[in-house]
Parts: structure tokens; C-alpha cells; sequence
């Protein structure tokens, strides 16, 4: 089929513009005019299931009449729109008597499996929770004990067909308990219609097939296998079946009962994703649920455990309400005046270079470009950064080669790859929604993926080769199958000839990169490197994801270079669906870059020295940036814990603080004279501080965040804690200079601030909050009362953000980079050198740690045990090693064995494989129990809190059962 | 992982990856264990999802659907009754319950003393010789309800002395 084409079809006398490939049922719901459907879902093939959506299609025959043939117009048999393609001149009537019958007819059937006291009572919109009820139905029926009660797909579908009050089925109810052991689904297949929604969402979207159908004909029921528990089925708690449920069936635990006084919609802070989400807030200004928006330009109505499940520290009572000082060593609360006054005060002893400051990996690109500013117009020094900074490389090494130091191409453009690379990340977990329409592809059999991966993590489970190296040899695999591809002459030339510089010195330094040598280093067979190779050279077009967790920091620019360079040699750069992603971890860590908050480079990546750009800024702050450099956080802790860096400024904490990351985050921060933490809790580095102020979370803030495909969008403030002195980064920093007699910092609102960074920010220039609200895609719907689906409910004006380069304030924007050319005229092919071994192990700790988590291992014994109600795993986990190192450690297939790191140590039964490298061991575990961890967590925000997967040094030992 | 489990795993390894048919599915794998260990234990579901690149739920899915799959190991004999509409006009529902009565069942199940499996059956495919019965696949027909009760007490009485050889569920014969 050629491209989409414009079709003109009628329906209901009124003329509608449609594509060619659409369903009737698009067209009509597009063109407002409401079709009942209680199984169609926006974004998921049409399935055809529930026979409600019934039209009837107007046809002109020839009859004949009295001898003569005559034209006439007739109604064909009534069918279902949902699977009715559309065609030019069609003609269509949706409310004819006998659709309307029919749908009638289908829907009493529909509902004698669903109590309907709730759907079909004329008081159902007049009673109040405890109210009797009038109309005498069961008490485990009546409307007020539904958790969905108010906001029920089906109710409104019932009522806009107008059923009569009493069915004439009678309702059997199933019986069924309520399944309330797993994770953050509340399961009452009393409710089910059986519309399949939720089977197919996990399946077709999600790619994970965690629930199914089970049974046959009357007593089908959606369920797992053998009815186990959704830790072991698959499930990675996305809430996608939740989102798309149009009765009371699935439903969030929390907050389950509580009623939505209103609905704002803002985009998620857990990760560089930038989902944006449908906030449904009760009167108490609580935020009780997230609903994924269905036209967001980067999650098409996806989200993951952490965006559906994780918002609940933002009303957590644990939260700062007022800020504290220390005093007697003890914090106590205080004013915001007094507070101020006192920062104010001190920090004027360590201007220059005792002094650095620190963003959130949450904070707005408002609170990101008014830190750097105070930093260096106030403070004097160059020295700050971003606490999720921890691998610069992976973005700023992208400029040397191409241009621009972000991700190429957008997010969904992926779902249309030929072939993806994913290279050292842990996408399902860290960004997760970037992994929605790459196991979409490869479902449906579109997309070849390609995983170089130390770990087994959940997308080696679709990869169609999964190349295994030792840790820390990845670029050795990158090289070998660059070398491949430009010796067998599956490259580009035509690309490389017109696009590209360096090949001459590329191919020389790609020498050392021999298929024997890259088998030997990396361990992986030289026959799959080759397949790799031709896999990713001839699969067009092609994508690369990384986010090199396995790969230390020092060599991941270099890694990047190889990885520009496979893209650039097969010519995949440039044009829709190929590209480089690079998935850092910070959710606003893109736009944290471009704003300057970053020790080297001022706003908009213009170097600090005499440039026109650096004058530009000059101008407008009407001071001069520091000459030199300042620390990154990494060499700020250091400094730090060496006593030069005397005093700090944080905004927000950090799971990187402790986590290895960054070092020994704590103990630095404790050496620091004077340390002032903006934080919404009181978490371990508040502890430590002089001053803590309360922040308001992203929930309480306007701004803006940049995702990883460079969308600015717009977060909105969705409530106002109440009784709280919560404030967010940018008022504090402003308050602070002004008390600290700094002229330019006088904002009245986050928008002001966002002028300014696009007057200094060529790239951001052509963008304002004031076009971020105007650019909105408009879903247009009957009216507000008609019954929709949940997620299409809260859609009316979608932002869709605007991705940078945005120069002109009435231009386009840029989904995609190097579309027309790169910067520099032609793209750097980098030459590559071959790290020289690193030692990654100790003395101590010998063996290499490979830690990895999956969804499901259906060939391992799982058992699910409860605790206290709640589904717990309880599997004997495997630790695999290879035979050498079995054999030196005394260890038989089997044997009871202690993995000891760095202050952890877990017990595992050793399995001794070839398939290990030596000096490698391995585990991997159960999604499953991360989840039932998060759930049953004491801390406030347990998503921010969860350790990325690393590779890290141990001994092994056996211990006796 | 116990030596028996690990026994199972390998039994059904063998059943799914040695199918003969061109094209194999959850469906094709499933009977295969069916008729290899005469019923399909969760390790198959598993090991099934595992070989067809699909997941437990999709397999359950299918073995679910299809009544005929059984989750719980057999009886050591298994007798079915036909219920179709010859075999009923002609006295199944006579032959049933009698049947019933003497297992002490009133639908399909295992006898409570463990060596009897009763199912009916749509259509054993021997109309002619209506009402039909099986005997551990052996048909048996123009069956009346004591000639019936004199099989399965005989079953009864031969339990455990392996006088009927166990035959796959699906009624071939492995000796065959």
C-alpha cells in the first residue's frame, strides 16, 4: 500500500476526512461523533470482540421496479466499525433503529456478567456513599462499593444506549476472591466483562504477555498460567492493563477508594523518558493516581512501574515542611527568612573555588540554569554539575563526532527500525518506556535485535543475538565489528564519501581490531561478532541505544566514538527510525546540559572563553563567567574530601551518593564546612547539612524538562501542599541572590527565567512556556460527558513539547538531528585506540560480579510464598561460574556458595557452566522481587532509590547447608 | 532442582524438540507431552514456552482452551463414556450412571481410590455401535450399564497387575 491518502467518507450526514488504512470506528470517534465500543482501544489493533460498535453502511443498488431498474438507496446488515476499513465516498449511519437494537441486545448479554444495579439505576448520580440503597441490589453490588464508581467506561456506555432500568438477565456474580497479593493491582475478575483490553495491551504494546485468557467459551476469564502470581508471570507492573480497563476489574491498590476532584497533567520526574501523565489529585491535594497520557508525543500512553506507581512520595507525610538549621548540632526548624539569611551570610566566606553546587537529576532546566548562574556570577567559580552526572561522556562525546552532544532521532521512531543495537543497558528498568516500541518491533517481527550486554537483562531475552563479552571488553566487540563491516565492504561509501572525514585514519586504527584478537579478549565467539555485523550493516535502518553501564567511565567516550562510527559507516544517521540514543539516567539530564549546568561550558554549550557566545551571555547576565573550568561532581566530592571544596550546595539527593557511582558521596559531604541541602526529605545528605530547605517536588513546580530525544516540555504545577513552606529551586535561588546583593536575578515566575535561558541558548531560542502550551495536539471529542475510555477522557489540548534545535520562535523544531547536514559540515569518524586492560578486580575480591534481572526464567523453579498477605518469591538463585574458577575455589555443581562484594553479600547455589568467561560470575534475578521490595517499602520515594545494575568485584565462597 | 523434576524436564525436552510435524507450536507441543506422559504438568507450560519463544501465559492460554489437555498425572486406567447424541438416544445417560454410581463420582474425575480415570466423551466415532465406551482406548460398543460395571470392576480387580498397558491420552497406541 502507497503512503496514507486522504479519504472523504459520510457519516451521520456529516462529511468527514479520514486516511486510508483507517477503521470507521477511527474516523467517526476523530470526526466527534460517538460509536459505543467497549473493546476497541486507541493504539491497539482493532479486535472485534464485544459487537457493540455496530454501523450500517448506506448503498446505492439497482433494483427493479413495475419492469424498470431504478437506483436506490439501501442500508447493508449492520456490522462492527472497529474492523470496517474505510473507503472514499463510504456512507455511514451509526444510530439507526436497527443498530441501536442490536447494540441493545449485545449489551444486556455484555452486562449479565457484570453486576448492573451500578450501570443501569436512575439515582446513580444522586446517592451518596452511605446512602441506602433504594433499588434493593446485594451489598457487594451496589455502585458505591466499585472502586471505579463515577469514572466507568462501561456505566457511561450503558447510559448513552439508555438501558432500561431493569435487564432482563439476571446477574450471576462469579464468586471469585479479590487477588490482592501481588504488587500494586487490586484484581476483581467479578467485574471482568472479558473485553480482552488488558491481554492485548500486555501482548501487543507491551510485548510482555504476563496475563492471558484462560478457559474457554462461558467461563473464559483473563488470568496467568496455572493462576500464579504476577511475580513469576511476566509482569513488569507497567499498569497498562490498569490504564486501559473500562470497568472496576483493575484497579491501583493505592488510593483505590479515593475520588478525583480534578485531573493535571505534567510530565513524569522518575527518568529521562519525559512521559507525560494525567495526575488525578483529590480534595486533600493529594496526588492519588497517574494516568499515562495517550497522546504524548514520547510515551503514546505508556508508562512504567516507577511513572504509575511511584508517584506517591510527593504526599508522603515525611516530607520537609519548614526549613531547618543547625544548631547545638541538632536541626531545628526555622523561617525561610532566617534560613536565607543565614546561607546568605556564610556563603560569602567561600566565594571561588571553596565553593561548588549541585543539581538534582529532577530539577527543572529553571532550576538548572539559575544554579549555574548563582554558581558563577555570584559564587565566582565554574564548579557545577549535576548529581546524575556521573557519565558525561555518554552525551558530550557525541559532539565530537557529530555535532550536538544529545540523541539523534526520537523515541517512537524506533518502533519502525529494521534493526536495533542495545549496548550495556538496562532499558525495561532504567528508561523504560524507550524499550515499549523496541519489543514492539521485534514482536511483530519487523525489528532484529542486536544486545551486547554483560548482564542478562530483559531485552537479551527478544534479542535475536545476544553477544555475551567479559565486562569491560565491549569496545573491543565494537571495533571488531566495525572492522568487519569496512573490510567486507558492507559500509556506505556513498554516505561516508559525502558525510564524513577521517575513514583513512579509522581504518588504521581499526588494525588491532581483528576478529581472533576481539574473540579472544572478549570471549565471544568470532562467527557471532560476523553475524552481529552483517546483522546491523544490512538490516537497515538502524539504531543504536546505550547507556554503557558495564564500561568504566574513563573509556566511554571512546566507546561512543565506536559506536558513531558503526552508525556513520552504514549510514545510519540522519534519516528517520536510525541514529545514536544515549539513555543517561538523569531524568533532566539533557536539559541540565544544555542550560550550562555543567563545570565547562556555559549555556548552550558555548565555551568559556572570548566568544561571541560567551560575550552574549556577558551581556545578559551583566557579568562575566569565570575563566576557568570549575569541578564536576565527581572531582567535587573529591576536592571535597580533600578539604579544597569547603562548602556545597545541593538540590535534591541521590541514589548515585552511595551507590558507588560517584565514590563515597557521604563521607565527602561530611567533611564540608558549610553544606546547604534542598531537598523534600530529610534523606542522608540533609542529615548531614547546615541549613536544609523543604523543596517543593516536581508535582508543586512549573518548568520545563528536556528528555532524551531533546523535547522540552512543560511541567505543570498539579497541586499546593498544604501546610507547607515547600518552595521550589528557582524562588530559592533567586530569593538567595537577591539577599546576597546580586543584581539579575529578579524573576516573578519560571517563565521569566526560561526567557532568559533562550535568549542565551540558541538552541532552546525559538522556545517559550508560552508556545509549549500553544503547539498542543487537540483530541476532539463529542462532549465532555460522553463515555470514552479513561485515557482518552483526560486527552483535550496535548502538549507535544519541542525538541531543539529550535532557533526561531516561529520555526520548526527538530526531531531529527542531521537530517540536511552536520554542523561541521562533515561528521568526525574517530579513530579508535584499545583500552589497555583495567583492573576491575581486587586482591580481596577477585572474581567480577555480573548482576542481572529479568521478568521471567520459565526453566527455573520458582515458588511464591506470602508473608503478612503478599506474594513473595522464594527461588534457590544460581550463581554461574566457570569450571576453572569452580575448580580452584573446591566448588562442585550445586554447592552452597557466599558472593561477597563491598558491604553485601547474598547466598546462591553454583552452577558451573562453559558458557561463563573466567574470573566472571553471574546471577540473575526475578523482576518480580524488585517489585514486591518497592511495594513493601518503608522509604518515602523507593523508585529514586533503586541501585542500577553494576558490574562489580567479589569473592566467592562455599558455605555449608 | 530435585532429580525427579529434572527427570520430568528432560522427558518433555525429549517429547517437544523430537516432533515430527513440519510446523511446531504450543499446540503440536503440548499434545506431544500429552502423549508421551498423559498429561501436561507445569514444567511443560514452561519448558513448551520456552522452545516456541512464547511466554507460560500464552501456552496456559492454548491448554487451557482445549478441554481434552489434562494438568494432574492420570489415573492408571482411564475409562470414557460417549455422550453424543447417538450414544445418548440409545442409553449413555443409563450406562453414565451406573458408571458414576459405582466410582462414587457425579461428574469426570479420578475414582476416590486413585486407579480410575472417568471422562465422557463428545464422540468416540463408532456411532454404529452406539452407546460406545472406551476402555483404555479399547472401544467397547452396544455397551449396556451392567456389561459396563462388569469392565470396570474387572479394571478394579486387574488394578496395579498392568493387565491394560497404559496408552496415551490420545488414544495411540505406543506399542503400535
Amino acid at each position: 500500500m502507497t503512503s496514507e491518502e486522504q479519504i472523504n467518507i459520510v457519516i451521520d450526514d456529516k462529511r468527514v476526512q479520514t486516511r486510508s488504512g483507517a477503521v470507521a470506528l477511527e474516523a467517526a470517534i476523530e470526526a466527534g461523533i460517538y460509536v459505543p465500543y467497549l473493546c476497541y482501544h486507541p493504539g491497539m489493533k482493532p479486535f472485534a470482540a464485544c459487537r457493540l460498535c455496530l454501523v450500517q453502511e448506506e448503498v446505492e443498488v439497482e433494483v427493479e421496479q413495475d419492469g424498470e431498474t431504478v437506483r436506490q438507496r439501501q442500508l447493508r446488515p449492520a456490522t462492527a466499525s472497529c474492523t470496517l476499513p474505510v473507503r472514499e465516498g463510504m456512507v455511514l449511519r451509526t444510530a439507526t433503529d436497527n443498530v441501536r437494537e442490536l447494540q441493545h441486545g449485545v449489551m444486556e448479554m455484555l452486562i449479565s456478567e457484570h453486576p448492573h444495579g451500578c450501570l443501569t439505576c436512575h439515582r446513580v448520580d444522586l446517592c451518596g456513599p452511605t446512602d441506602i440503597c433504594q433499588r434493593h441490589v446485594s451489598v457487594n453490588d451496589r455502585c458505591v462499593t466499585c472502586p471505579k464508581n463515577e469514572r466507568c467506561e462501561l456505566k457511561e456506555s450503558v447510559r448513552f444506549l439508555g438501558m432500561d432500568l431493569n435487564s432482563p438477565l439476571s446477574y450471576k456474580t462469579r464468586g471469585l476472591d479479590l487477588e490482592v497479593a501481588d504488587p500494586f493491582y487490586d484484581l476483581d475478575y467479578n467485574l471482568c466483562i472479558v473485553c480482552g483490553r488488558c491481554v492485548r495491551v500486555c501482548d501487543e504494546v507491551r510485548g510482555d504477555s504476563a496475563i492471558t485468557f484462560v478457559e474457554r467459551a462461558g467461563r473464559s476469564l483473563v488470568g496467568t498460567s496455572r493462576g500464579t502470581s504476577l511475580l513469576q508471570s511476566g509482569c513488569e507492573f507497567c499498569g497498562a492493563c490498569i490504564d486501559v480497563c473500562p470497568v472496576g476489574a483493575l484497579v491501583e491498590r493505592e488510593h483505590k477508594w479515593d475520588k478525583a476532584v480534578r485531573v493535571e497533567r505534567t510530565v513524569c520526574s522518575q527518568c529521562p523518558v519525559g512521559c507525560q501523565l494525567n495526575l488525578e489529585v483529590n480534595k486533600r491535594e493529594k496526588v492519588i493516581r497517574a494516568v499515562p497520557e495517550i497522546q504524548a508525543p514520547a510515551n503514546h500512553g505508556q508508562a512504567c512501574f516507577r511513572g504509575k506507581f511511584g508517584m506517591e512520595y510527593v504526599n508522603h507525610r515525611d516530607r520537609l515542611k519548614r526549613p531547618l538549621i543547625r544548631r547545638d548540632g541538632e536541626l531545628q526548624e526555622t523561617t525561610w527568612d532566617e534560613a536565607l539569611g543565614y546561607i546568605a551570610e556564610r556563603l560569602r566566606e567561600y566565594k571561588g573555588e571553596q565553593f561548588a553546587a549541585v543539581a538534582s537529576a529532577r530539577s527543572t532546566n529553571e532550576a538548572a540554569y539559575l544554579l549555574q548562574k548563582f554558581t558563577r556570577t555570584v559564587m565566582e567559580t565554574n564548579s557545577v554539575d549535576m548529581d546524575s552526572n556521573g557519565r558525561p561522556g555518554l552525551t558530550r562525546a557525541l559532539s565530537d563526532t557529530l555535532g550536538y552532544a544529545a540523541s539523534t532521532n526520537s523515541i517512537w521512531e524506533l518502533e519502525k527500525a529494521g534493526c536495533v543495537l542495545v549496548v550495556d543497558a538496562n532499558v525495561t528498568e532504567e528508561q523504560n518506556v524507550v524499550a515499549v516500541p523496541v519489543k514492539k518491533a521485534v514482536r511483530a517481527g519487523t525489528a532484529k535485535l542486536i544486545v551486547i550486554d554483560a548482564r542478562e537483562v530483559e531485552l537479551t531475552h527478544y534479542a535475536h543475538i545476544w553477544l555475551r563479552p567479559r565486562p569491560d571488553t565491549t569496545l573491543h566487540l565494537l571495533g571488531g565489528m566495525l572492522r568487519y563491516i569496512l573490510d567486507e565492504a558492507l559500509a556506505e561509501p556513498g554516505f561516508i564519501e559525502e558525510r564524513c572525514e577521517g575513514l583513512d585514519e579509522l581504518r588504521t586504527s581499526l588494525e588491532v581490531f581483528d576478529l581472533d584478537a576481539v574473540s579472544r579478549i572478549t570471549g565471544v565467539e568470532a562467527e557471532r561478532v560476523r553475524e552481529a555485523a552483517t546483522m546491523f550493516a544490512t538490516t537497515g535502518p538502524a539504531s543504536i541505544l546505550y547507556a554503557l553501564d558495564n564500561v568504566p567511565q574513563e573509556q566511554q567516550p571512546m566507546n561512543v566514538y565506536a559506536m558513531t562510527n558503526l552508525a556513520l559507516v552504514t549510514g545510519n544517521v540522519g534519516r528517520p527510525s536510525t541514529g545514536l540514543y544515549a539513555l543517561h539516567r538523569g531524568t533532566n539530564q539533557q536539559g541540565a546540559l544544555d542550560v550550562g549546568c555543567v563545570p565547562d561550558l556555559l549555556p548552550g554549550y558555548q565555551q568559556m572563553d572570548e566568544s561571541p557566545g560567551q560575550h552574549a551571555i556577558q551581556a545578559v547576565w551583566g557579568q562575566r563567567a569565570p575563566r576557568t573550568p570549575g569541578l564536576g561532581i565527581r572531582d567535587a566530592l573529591t576536592a571535597a574530601q580533600e578539604g579544597t571544596i569547603k562548602s556545597m550546595l545541593l538540590l535534591g539527593d541521590s541514589i548515585d551518593y552511595s551507590s558507588g557511582e560517584l565514590g563515597d558521596g557521604y563521607a565527602a559531604l561530611q567533611k564540608l564546612e558549610f553544606l546547604v541541602v534542598h531537598d523534600a526529605f530529610l534523606g542522608a545528605a540533609a542529615q548531614l547539612a547546615d541549613v536544609v530547605l523543604p523543596a517543593a517536588t516536581f508535582a508543586e513546580e512549573d518548568g520545563t524538562y528536556t528528555n532524551l530525544e531533546r523535547r522540552v516540555q512543560l511541567l505543570k504545577r498539579v497541586i499546593t501542599a498544604r501546610n507547607s513552606e515547600a518552595k521550589p529551586a528557582w524562588w530559592l535561588l533567586s530569593s538567595l541572590a537577591h539577599l546576597m546583593n546580586a543584581p539579575g536575578f529578579e524573576y516573578s515566575s519560571p517563565a521569566e527565567v526560561f526567557d532568559e535561558i533562550a535568549q542565551v541558548t540558541p538552541i532552546y531560542a525559538g522556545i517559550s512556556h508560552g508556545r509549549l502550551v500553544r503547539e498542543a495536539v487537540v483530541t476532539l471529542r463529542p462532549d465532555p460527558g460522553n463515555p470514552q475510555p479513561t485515557q482518552m477522557l483526560y486527552s483535550d489540548r496535548v502538549s507535544q513539547g519541542i525538541q531543539w534545535p529550535c532557533p526561531d520562535a516561529d520555526g520548526p523544531a527538530t526531531p531529527m538531528l542531521y537530517e540536511s547536514g552536520f554542523p561541521d559540515d562533515k561528521a568526525n569518524l574517530m579513530p579508535l585506540e584499545a583500552p589497555a586492560a583495567t583492573q576491575l578486580t581486587t586482591d580481596e575480591n577477585p572474581l567480577l560480579f555480573v548482576p542481572g534481572r529479568v521478568l521471567a526464567q520459565w526453566d527455573r523453579e520458582v515458588e511464591v510464598i506470602r508473608t503478612d498477605g503478599m506474594n513473595h518469591i522464594q527461588r534457590e538463585e544460581l550463581l554461574e561460574l566457570h569450571p576453572q574458577d569452580a575448580a580452584a575455589l573446591d566448588l562442585s555443581q550445586g554447592d552452597a556458595v557466599e558472593v561477597s562484594g563491598k558491604g553485601w553479600h547474598v547466598s546462591a547455589a553454583a552452577y558451573i557452566t562453559e558458557a561463563a568467561h573466567p574470573g566472571v560470575v553471574s546471577m540473575t534475578t526475578l523482576f518480580g522481587e524488585l517489585a514486591a521490595r518497592l511495594e513493601t517499602s518503608e522509604d518515602p520515594d523507593p523508585m529514586s532509590k533503586i541501585s542500577g545494575l553494576r558490574v562489580c568485584p567479589v569473592r566467592v565462597k562455599k558455605i555449608a547447608l | 532442582m530435585t532429580n525427579q523434576v529434572q527427570d520430568l524436564r528432560d522427558t518433555i525436552r525429549k517429547a517437544i524438540t523430537s516432533q515430527r510435524s513440519k510446523i511446531v507450536t504450543p499446540l503440536s507441543s503440548l499434545l506431544a507431552v500429552e502423549d508421551a506422559i498423559g498429561y501436561v504438568p507445569r514444567e511443560a507450560v514452561e519448558e513448551v514456552a520456552k522452545l516456541t519463544e512464547s511466554t507460560v501465559n500464552d501456552v496456559w492460554g492454548v491448554a487451557s482452551f482445549y478441554t481434552n489437555f489434562r494438568f494432574t498425572p492420570p489415573a492408571e486406567h482411564t475409562v470414557e463414556v460417549c455422550w453424543g447424541p447417538s450414544c445418548h438416544v440409545l442409553g449413555a445417560p443409563s450406562v453414565l450412571k451406573a458408571i458414576l454410581g459405582h466410582l462414587k463420582l457425579t461428574t469426570e474425575g479420578e475414582a476416590a481410590d486413585g486407579g480410575i480415570t472417568f471422562k465422557y466423551n463428545t464422540c468416540l466415532g463408532a456411532c454404529a455401535q452406539a452407546p460406545v465406551m472406551s476402555i483404555d482406548h479399547h472401544l467397547v460398543g452396544r455397551v449396556k450399564a451392567e456389561e459396563a460395571l462388569k469392565w470396570v470392576r474387572r479394571l478394579h480387580e486387574e488394578s496395579g497387575a498392568g493387565a491394560v498397558r497404559h496408552i496415551g491420552s490420545h488414544g495411540r497406541d505406543e506399542d503400535a
